[in-house]
C-alpha cells in the first residue's frame, strides 16, 4: 500500500516537474520569457481549463466520463451574457450558472449511476441536448455587447498580478484536494473509482458517490462558463466545443487515471495549465502557432506511455521480487518469469 | 404481451428496425418530398464519413477499445492529397495511396501504444486526435494554397458536365446510385463478412469478452487489437477521400467536428463501449437512424439545422435509457462489475 501512495505522490509531481522543465526550456530559447509576470500570466490564462479539469477529476476519479462539460460551459456562459444584457447582478449570474451546472449534472449522475447506462454514451446525449438548448436558448445567435461590472471582471487582479477568478480557482483547487485526502467522504471518490464492488461491501454508497461527483463536475463547468463569459465578453453558440477533450488531456497529464481511483487534484490543476501555457510558450520559442496541436499530441502521448511502462515494470518488479522469495529454494530463475 | 416484448426487445437491430422505418412513415407521411430517392441519398452522401467510419470503430469497440482520433485523420488524408498533388505535382492516384499508407500507419502508432504498452485506448487516441489535426495543419502550411481556403480544382469534369476520375469518387453515379453509396455499401458487405464470417471477427469478440482468456487459448491478443486502430484509420482515410472528392477541396480539418457522431453512432448500434458486444448490422442502422433524422427533421417539421442538436440528444438519452430499463444490459452490466473487481 505505501508503494501504491509512493506512485500517487510521484506522478503529480512529475507533471510539476514536467511544467517547469516548459518554462525552463522556453527560457533557455528567450530569456525574455522568465520573468515573473509572464510565468504568472500563464497561470492567469488557465484559470478556465483549471475550473473544467479539477471537476471533471471527481468523475474520473470515481471511474466515470463526462463529455458533456463543454456544452454546459457553453450554456451557463450564455445565460451569464443574457443575464449581464438585462443588468441583472453578478449575484444572480452566479446562481443561475451554478444550477444550471448543478441541474445537469443531476441529470448525467442519474442516467449513469442509477440507470447504468454507460457513461461515454449518456453524456454523449446531454452533451447534444445541452448543446441543442444553447440554440433555442440564444436563438442561434452570439450573445455579446454584454457590459457592466461583469466584463471589468475578468482582468482584475488580486494581488502579486494573480487575477481574482485564479485565486478563486486555486483556492478551489485546495479545498477539493483537501476534500479528498483528508475527509471521509472525500475518500469515498476514490475509493469508488479503485473498486467499486469493494466499495459498496465496507457500506459505501456508490450511487450516491457517484451523482455527487457528476453535481460536483456540473457545479466546476458553470463556473467555468460565468468565467469565460467575463472573460470574452461574448459567446458563440459554438463556444466550449472541445473543452472536454482538453479538459480529460489536463486530467491524464496530471497523473488522473482514466480507468479511476487513482490521482489528485494538485495534478489536474498542474495538468491545465500546461494544456493551456503550449501555445503561449510555443510563441516564445519562436515556432509558430500551426505546432500547437501537434506538440500537445506528442507530448500527451509520451507522457502517458512513459507512465505506462513504469507502472507495468514497477508492478512485474514487485511481484518477481514476490515469486522469488517464495520460490527461492529451488528455483529461483523459472519462479521469476511467471 | 411481455415475452413476445422482450423477444422483440432482445434483438436489438429489430428494434433499431421499427425505429428506421418509423421514421419514414412520419417524414413521409409529413412531408412527400421526403420520399424521393433521390434526396434520401444525398442525405446519405453528406453523412458519408460517419457512416464509413463507424463501421470499423464497432469493431474496435468490440476489443474493448475506442477510437476518437479518426475524424483527425479525415483532414490528414485530405490535406495530403491535396498537398501531393498540387504542390508536389504527384499523380493524383499515387497522392491517395500515400496518403491511406500515411493513415494507416498512424493507425498503427497509436494502436501500438495501446495493444503493446497498456495504455488505455481513449487517452491515447485522444492524443493522437491533437497530433494527427496538428501534422495535418503542417502538412498545410507546406502548401502554396492558404490553410483556410483548401486546395480545389481535382480532376476531373468532362465537357458534358460527367464526373471521371478522382472527382468520380465524390460526385459520379453507378446505375443511378452515387459511388459514395456503393462503396459504403461494400464496405458493410466487408465488414459483416469479416466480424461474423472470419476467424479474426470471433476474436475481436473473444477479446472484447475477456483479453486474458484469449491470449491463453493461443490467440496474439496485441496483434489483433492494433490491427483494428489500422483498420478504423484507413477507413478514415477512405472518408477523407471520398469527402475531398465530393466537396472539391482538400482542407486540413475536414471532419473535425465528426468524433461525438461517430462514437454516438456505434453506440446507439448497440456496441458495447466495454467490449464483446455488438453488430455492423445494428450500426448501419443507427447511423442511418440519425442520418435521416438529420434530413427529415428540416424538410418535415421546419425544424431548423442549427437546431438538430437538440432532438438527436434527446432520442440518444431515451433509446438508452429505455434499453437500460428493459433491462437488457443485466449481463453486460454483471461482466463490467467483474472487471472492475478484477
Amino acid at each position: 500500500m505505501s508503494k501504491v501512495k509512493g506512485l500517487f505522490k510521484a506522478r503529480w509531481a512529475s507533471s510539476l516537474i514536467f511544467l517547469i522543465l516548459l518554462f525552463l526550456i522556453t527560457g533557455i530559447a528567450d530569456p525574455a520569457f522568465l520573468n515573473y509576470s509572464n510565468i504568472i500570466s500563464c497561470f492567469n490564462a488557465a484559470t478556465m481549463y483549471t475550473l473544467l479539469a479539477v471537476g471533471i477529476a471527481f468523475v474520473i476519479m470515481t471511474g466515470e466520463i463526462d463529455v458533456s462539460i463543454g456544452s454546459t460551459l457553453c450554456i451557463t456562459a450564455a445565460m451569464t451574457g443574457l443575464i449581464a444584457q438585462q443588468g441583472g447582478s453578478v449575484a444572480l449570474m452566479l446562481v443561475v450558472c451554478l444550477a444550471t451546472g448543478a441541474t445537469v449534472g443531476l441529470v448525467n449522475g442519474v442516467g449513469v449511476a442509477y440507470f447504468g447506462v454507460p457513461s461515454l454514451i449518456f453524456t454523449l446525449g446531454t452533451n447534444s441536448v445541452v448543446r441543442g438548448l444553447v440554440y433555442i436558448l440564444t436563438g442561434g445567435r452570439t450573445v455579446e455587447n454584454f457590459g457592466g461590472a461583469i466584463a471589468s471582471y475578468g482582468n482584475k487582479t488580486l494581488f502579486a498580478e494573480i487575477t481574482v477568478y485564479y485565486a478563486i480557482a486555486v483556492a478551489l483547487v485546495a479545498i477539493s484536494h483537501v476534500v479528498l485526502t483528508r475527509t471521509r467522504k472525500g475518500k469515498y471518490f476514490i475509493a469508488v473509482g479503485d473498486n467499486a464492488g469493494g466499495a459498496r461491501l465496507v457500506g459505501i454508497s456508490v450511487l450516491g458517490t457517484k451523482i455527487l461527483a457528476y453535481v460536483l463536475c456540473g457545479l466546476f463547468a458553470g463556473l467555468g462558463g460565468f468565467v469565460f463569459a467575463s472573460k470574452y465578453g461574448q459567446v458563440m453558440t459554438v463556444a466550449g466545443t472541445g473543452y472536454e477533450m482538453t479538459a480529460i488531456a489536463a486530467c491524464v497529464l496530471g497523473g488522473i487515471s482514466l480507468s479511476g481511483g487513482l490521482g489528485n487534484m494538485i495534478g489536474a490543476a498542474i495538468g491545465a495549465v500546461i494544456m493551456s501555457s503550449i501555445s503561449r510558450l510555443l510563441v516564445f520559442i519562436g515556432l509558430p502557432s500551426t505546432y500547437d496541436n501537434t506538440i500537445t499530441g506528442v507530448m500527451l502521448i509520451v507522457i502517458v506511455v512513459v507512465d505506462a511502462l513504469a507502472q507495468h515494470r514497477s508492478v512485474e518488479m514487485s511481484r518477481r521480487k514476490r515469486l522469488l522469495s517464495r520460490t527461492a529454494e529451488n528455483a529461483p530463475e523459472g519462479g521469476g518469469k511467471a | 404481451m411481455k415475452t413476445l416484448l422482450k423477444k422483440v426487445f432482445k434483438r436489438w437491430e429489430v428494434f433499431l428496425l421499427v425505429f428506421l422505418v418509423l421514421e419514414f412513415v412520419v417524414f413521409g407521411a409529413a412531408n412527400p418530398k421526403f420520399l424521393r430517392p433521390n434526396s434520401i441519398m444525398n442525405s446519405i452522401v453528406n453523412y458519408i464519413s460517419v457512416c464509413i467510419i463507424s463501421l470499423f470503430v464497432t469493431l474496435v469497440m468490440i476489443t474493448g477499445g475506442i477510437d476518437i482520433q479518426a475524424p483527425s485523420i479525415i483532414g490528414l488524408t485530405s490535406i495530403i492529397i491535396g498537398v501531393l498533388w498540387s504542390d508536389a505535382g504527384l499523380n493524383i492516384w499515387l497522392a491517395v495511396v500515400i496518403a491511406v499508407a500515411v493513415a494507416a500507419l498512424c493507425g498503427a502508432l497509436s494502436g501500438f501504444f495501446i495493444a503493446y504498452c497498456g495504455v488505455q485506448p481513449m487517452v491515447v487516441t485522444l492524443g493522437g486526435s491533437f497530433l494527427y489535426s496538428g501534422l495535418a495543419l503542417l502538412v498545410s502550411s507546406m502548401s502554396a494554397t492558404p490553410a483556410y481556403q483548401g486546395i480545389s480544382g481535382f480532376p476531373a469534369k468532362t465537357e458534358a458536365g460527367q464526373y471521371v476520375g478522382f472527382r468520380f469518387l465524390g460526385k459520379g453515379t453507378i446505375l443511378g446510385i452515387p459511388t459514395q453509396i456503393v462503396i459504403y455499401a461494400a464496405l458493410i458487405l466487408l465488414c459483416v463478412w469479416i466480424l461474423h464470417r472470419t476467424k479474426y471477427g470471433e476474436r475481436l469478440y473473444l477479446i472484447g469478452v475477456n483479453q486474458q482468456a484469449a491470449e491463453y487459448s493461443g490467440i496474439n491478443t496485441r496483434a489483433v487489437i492494433m490491427s483494428t486502430y489500422v483498420l478504423s484509420a484507413v477507413s478514415a482515410a477512405l472518408a477523407g477521400m471520398l469527402l475531398t472528392a465530393n466537396v472539391n477541396s482538400a482542407k486540413y480539418n475536414l471532419g473535425s467536428g465528426y468524433t461525438l457522431a461517430i462514437i454516438t453512432a456505434v453506440v446507439l448500434g448497440g456496441t458495447l463501449n466495454t467490449g464483446g458486444k455488438g453488430s455492423i448490422l445494428g450500426t448501419v442502422l443507427a447511423s442511418l437512424i440519425i442520418c435521416i433524422l438529420r434530413y427529415g427533421l428540416p424538410l418535415c417539421f421546419n425544424v431548423s439545422t442549427q437546431n438538430l442538436d437538440l432532438p438527436v440528444g434527446i432520442i440518444l438519452v431515451l433509446v438508452v435509457l429505455g434499453r437500460e430499463i428493459a433491462g437488457q444490459n443485466m449481463l453486460s452490466r454483471f461482466f463490467r462489475r467483474r472487471r472492475k473487481q478484477s
